[in-house]
């Protein structure tokens, strides 16, 4: 199909719309404004007084969403599985989307986690779900664009004029941001400039490090739990190694140290996995704000099917890094596993 | 030198040295996987799996240098 639409008039047309719009941008014809980055997620309303950021937000919509998903994907399933026929058995829609979902992830963990898959199943296919959904949630249309306008409170933010609700182009002039700040009461405190920025009501919840960094923890303290759970106590003999005394002084203090090493490379999981899908997710939400602050509209569409990608390659790392930590720590360090 | 400039060159070399690593990391990955696909045709989509999950890897310490970079810019 794709072969019939590829014909020289439709390229020339495509290549006619592409010119149009790099040639108008690069005139400075189609602006937009410059992306206001900012790394923290910022309170959009408060419960009593506690700040919930646009991030928790989304990631409440997202935990909807996924719970609506698995409601309406499941209610076909008939009751008692065995007495069903075969017609009743038979996936179709959403349903069939999910299988081929539950069905991708429980093969990899029966391949890493062999007979442990199903104690590692839930867990590590809830947080594949979650983390991808949360990563494809910030490509959304509106999200990252709709929001609450304020002044910014750092002068050096380039703010924008409002036209009502939609905020334009106009660059609103740092010398009325100062004048501003100082007609209003002499006290010393920081006034934000005179334009207005997007403060976005929706954020990607992974571009949040709190988010991140509580599925690490999660992870890692679910791996002390499995560690416990296969070896017992004496897992914990993996920091804490005084096995090498056996054959001599300095293997000992080899196995000491590596021992150490160990409860360092613990803390080095939490924050690279962290680190890692915070930084990636972030790191595309702004260079979609900037491509496209560059050469609006167009130059953007490579860089959305990229982000698209990042967004699922960065769920599946997490989910087989995840699955490698459980198994690691279910083999121990002998190499030989009690149940 | 004011704070803004020194800034700017903080996260232009943050990002700037950052992405050497990386940069020759996914390169070595990318070339030994072509060979290993060349020997064995027949375990082409194998290899392009694995080589994708080591490239997000090593990207990763790239993304790091960038967080660092935006971090030094924006907070």
């Amino acid at each position: 199909m794709l072969k019939r639409l590829i014909t020289p008039r439709n390229l020339g047309i495509l290549l006619i719309i592409i010119g149009i719009f790099v040639v108008s941008g690069a005139l400075g014809l189609l602006k937009i404004p410059k992306p206001f980055v900012s790394l923290a997620a910022e309170p959009i309303f408060y419960l009593g007084s506690f700040p919930v950021t646009n991030a928790l937000f989304t990631s409440w919509i997202v935990m909807l969403l996924l719970i609506v998903l698995s409601v309406l994907g499941t209610r076909r399933i008939p009751k008692d599985v065995e007495a069903a026929g075969t017609d009743e058995l038979v996936p179709s829609g959403l349903q069939n989307i999910l299988e081929m979902i539950v069905e991708f992830v429980n093969n990899l963990s029966k391949e890493i986690g062999g007979h442990w898959a199903p104690r590692f199943f839930p867990i590590v296919a809830t947080l594949f779900l979650f983390v991808l959904i949360s990563n494809w949630f910030g490509l959304l249309p509106g999200v990252g664009s709709i929001g609450i306008l304020e002044h910014p409170h750092d002068l050096t933010v380039t703010s924008y004029v409002a036209n009502g609700p939609i905020l334009t182009s106009e660059e609103a002039g740092v010398a009325a941001a100062l004048a501003v700040g100082e007609s209003s009461d002499g006290e010393g405190e920081e006034h934000g400039g005179a334009g207005y920025v997007v403060i976005p009501f929706l954020r990607a919840p992974s571009t949040d490090l709190n988010f991140t960094l509580a599925l690490a923890l999660v992870t890692v303290l679910l791996t002390q739990y499995f560690g416990v759970r296969a070896l017992g106590v004496g897992y914990f003999t993996k920091f804490v190694d005084f096995s090498g005394f056996k054959q001599g002084v300095m293997s000992g203090m080899i196995g000491l140290f590596v021992g150490v090493l160990e409860l360092v490379s613990e803390f080095a999981k939490i924050i690279s996995l962290a680190f890692r899908l915070f930084g990636n997710i972030f790191a595309g939400e702004v260079l979609l704000v900037v491509i496209a602050f560059l050469i609006p509209y167009i130059v953007s569409l490579p860089f959305y099917g990229l982000e698209v990608f990042v967004g699922f390659m960065q769920a599946f790392v997490f989910l087989m890094l995840s699955l490698v930590f459980f198994n690691l720590a279910t083999i121990g360090h002998g190499g030989e596993e009690h149940h | 030198m004011e704070v803004l400039g020194l800034k700017a060159l903080g996260a232009g070399l943050a990002i700037g040295f950052g992405a050497i690593g990386p940069g020759i990391g996914v390169g070595l990955l990318g070339s030994k996987a072509m060979e290993a696909m060349g020997r064995n045709p027949e375990v082409i989509g194998d290899i392009r799996t694995n080589m994708i999950l080591g490239i997000v890897f090593a990207e990763a310490i790239a993304i790091y240098a960038l967080v660092v970079a935006l971090i030094i810019l924006f907070v």
